[in-house]
């Protein structure tokens, strides 16, 4: 099975680098990963190919900034974000719903959410999501034998 | 109704890149008070250009835009090579030609079919579109990725491209590797003809303006990166001497300035003015099937604007085509540069109309100043002198319904708000 980690995110966005911190870990530690803006259509380009993909952003739950929460792709409700950091008009939670409408989402998706509160231009990341972001990165480099 | 105050408001406009919002205010059927408002905050791109090393220039210009990088690239580039007397690589004319075929695929084809198309077909997005339309937002996605391949052999990668630079290209592509974007082009044309008749078949609100229309226009060539800046009220200037036409004004409401035509007020810039004041040098694939579903200029209804964006995607594809066949690679990639005291003005046509850059160089070839006009800055205004007409023709409709109307108008001038704060909201009052 063909494993493909994403991390989706924008720098200088504070908590919505969260994705990217991942990606950037997993690369440390020896594990492909790939860093992604956040275009929903190209997003789609990034999956495709790939039987297993494992996708990590920011998201807004309600929790407490730093909480790492899963859900499957397949199933998961996902809603476009009310506080559109991204300034594309299609973003994650887009590329998601298309896919699933056009049969163009990848054998198996995983979505891992980093709770974020912070948004400001030109921050960076609060150490709440930094941390969760090596959590979740040394999580699934186990899961991935390294 | 009579004096019924009424309010249209969008607090958070869909569908557009960027953030921003639209309040109308109706007095009966007369409308007291229109506000685009762009409220992504400013970016400073003009102030943080100065002191840097024009090298670094075609860089951070195309972080401006995640959709249009090249055209500000590829106006930043020329302005520069202007300010020091380059000339480039015929060859390399033709790549950067190619390269801005590129971005208008990807960008056409995103506003066609999945930001504007919806409105027309009765959808709120393109993802309600895509449970019934499926095959449109394929051909869509297809399309896009045929602009985005041309945009990565090209400039290197798809987002914020490496590749071109003052002078040329650091990298320029092989005749093998343009070859190879043939079969694919060819594809793209005939789906691009496809979606020029689809579009023409829409239902269009009946809603006519005199606009002034501007864009560049070449003796030769349906325009991207050369030529004089006209109008159809008779305006005919050199990049040069635009900053003497038109001048932006600061307004509260918006974090985006407006641009206005010194002694004339708002004008137009984008597809439909490049169109109706360029279609005799649309190549003929696309002068042909504009002809054939009876799109001939002026067409003065914004609303129409999407059929002259799938026109120009035909352009794009044919121009495309033309050039991968064509191409031999330039016998200087990048034609060595000195740097010098000068100030250089450029103009080219980005998806949404022409993008106002100059600069000015000290010897050492750093930066002393840098003006950017970006298109949804020159069209703000506009887009507000069509909402006042236009809020008043829908006025007595129920709310929601006058709402969304205004919304598409908005959405007619497919803008670029990242780009122009330098984000959309719609609110219409009623009193």
């Amino acid at each position: 099975m063909r494993t493909r980690i994403i991390g989706c995110g924008t720098e200088d966005r504070g908590d919505d680098a969260a994705g990217l911190r991942v990606a950037q870990r997993l690369r440390a530690l020896g594990i492909d990963a790939l860093d992604h803006p956040g275009d929903g259509l190209s997003l789609m380009e990034t999956w495709q190919g790939a039987d297993d993909v494992i996708l990590i952003d920011a998201v807004i739950t309600g929790g407490p900034p730093g909480e790492i929460n899963s859900w499957n792709g397949h199933h998961a409700d996902v809603v476009a974000d009310q506080h559109r950091a991204s300034s594309h008009a299609f973003g994650v939670a887009e590329a998601i719903k298309l896919a699933r409408i056009l049969h163009r989402l990848p054998p198996r998706l995983t979505l891992y959410g980093i709770e974020a509160a912070h948004f400001a231009l030109g921050s960076a990341p609060s150490p709440e999501v930094d941390a969760a972001a090596e959590r979740l990165a040394r999580q699934l480099a186990a899961a991935e034998g390294a | 109704m009579n004096g019924k105050t009424r309010t249209i408001r969008v607090d958070t406009l869909a569908r557009v890149e960027g953030e921003g919002a639209i309040l109308i205010k109706l007095q009966g059927d007369r409308v007291t008070d229109v506000k685009l408002r762009i409220y992504e905050p400013p970016r400073f791109f003009e102030a943080f250009l100065r002191g840097r090393h024009y090298t670094e220039i075609a860089d951070i210009t195309a972080r401006i835009c995640g959709i249009c990088p090249i055209a500000y690239q590829m106006s930043s580039i020329h302005a520069i090579e202007r300010a020091l007397g380059v000339q480039i690589d015929p060859a390399v004319r033709m790549l950067r030609r190619l390269f801005y075929c590129g971005e208008w695929i990807e960008s056409h084809a995103l506003h066609v079919y999945m930001l504007h198309a919806p409105d027309f077909l009765g959808y709120p997005d393109a993802l309600e579109m895509a449970k019934d339309h499926r095959q449109i937002v394929e051909q869509a996605l297809r399309l896009k990725k045929i602009g985005n391949r041309i945009v990565r052999v090209i400039g290197g990668r798809e987002i914020h491209p490496i590749s071109a630079t003052v002078g040329g290209f650091s990298k320029v592509s092989t005749k093998r590797q343009l070859r190879e974007l043939e079969d694919d082009l060819q594809w793209a044309l005939d789906a691009s003809i496809a979606t020029v008749k689809l579009v023409a078949g829409f239902e269009f609100p009946d809603f006519e303006q005199d606009y002034e229309f501007v864009a560049l226009s070449h003796p030769d060539e349906y325009p991207f990166n050369e030529g004089r800046l006209i109008s159809n009220h008779g305006m005919n200037i050199d990049a040069v001497e635009y900053e003497d036409h038109f001048f932006e004004q600061h307004v509260k409401h918006s974090n985006s300035l407006h641009s206005v035509h010194r002694g004339h007020g708002s004008y137009l810039v984008g597809p439909l003015a490049r169109f109706n004041l360029n279609f005799d040098k649309l190549p003929a694939p696309a002068r042909q099937i504009a002809q054939e579903v009876g799109l001939v200029p002026p067409v003065k209804n914004p609303f129409r604007s999407i059929i002259v964006r799938a026109v120009e995607l035909v352009f794009a594809c044919a121009e495309a085509l033309r050039i991968v066949r064509e191409y031999a690679p330039p016998a200087h990639p990048q034609v060595p540069v000195e740097p010098r005291d000068g100030v250089g003005q450029a103009i080219t046509e980005a998806p949404r109309g022409i993008l106002y850059h100059r600069y000015a160089v000290d010897r050492n070839g750093l930066i002393v100043s840098a003006k950017i006009v970006p298109p949804t800055s020159q069209n703000q205004k506009r887009i507000e002198d069509d909402l006042r007409e236009f809020a008043a023709q829908v006025s007595a409709w129920p709310l929601e319904e006058a709402t969304w109307k205004c919304e598409q108008a908005v959405r007619n001038y497919d803008p670029c708000i990242s780009c122009a704060t330098h984000f959309l909201r719609v609110t219409i009052e009623r009193t």
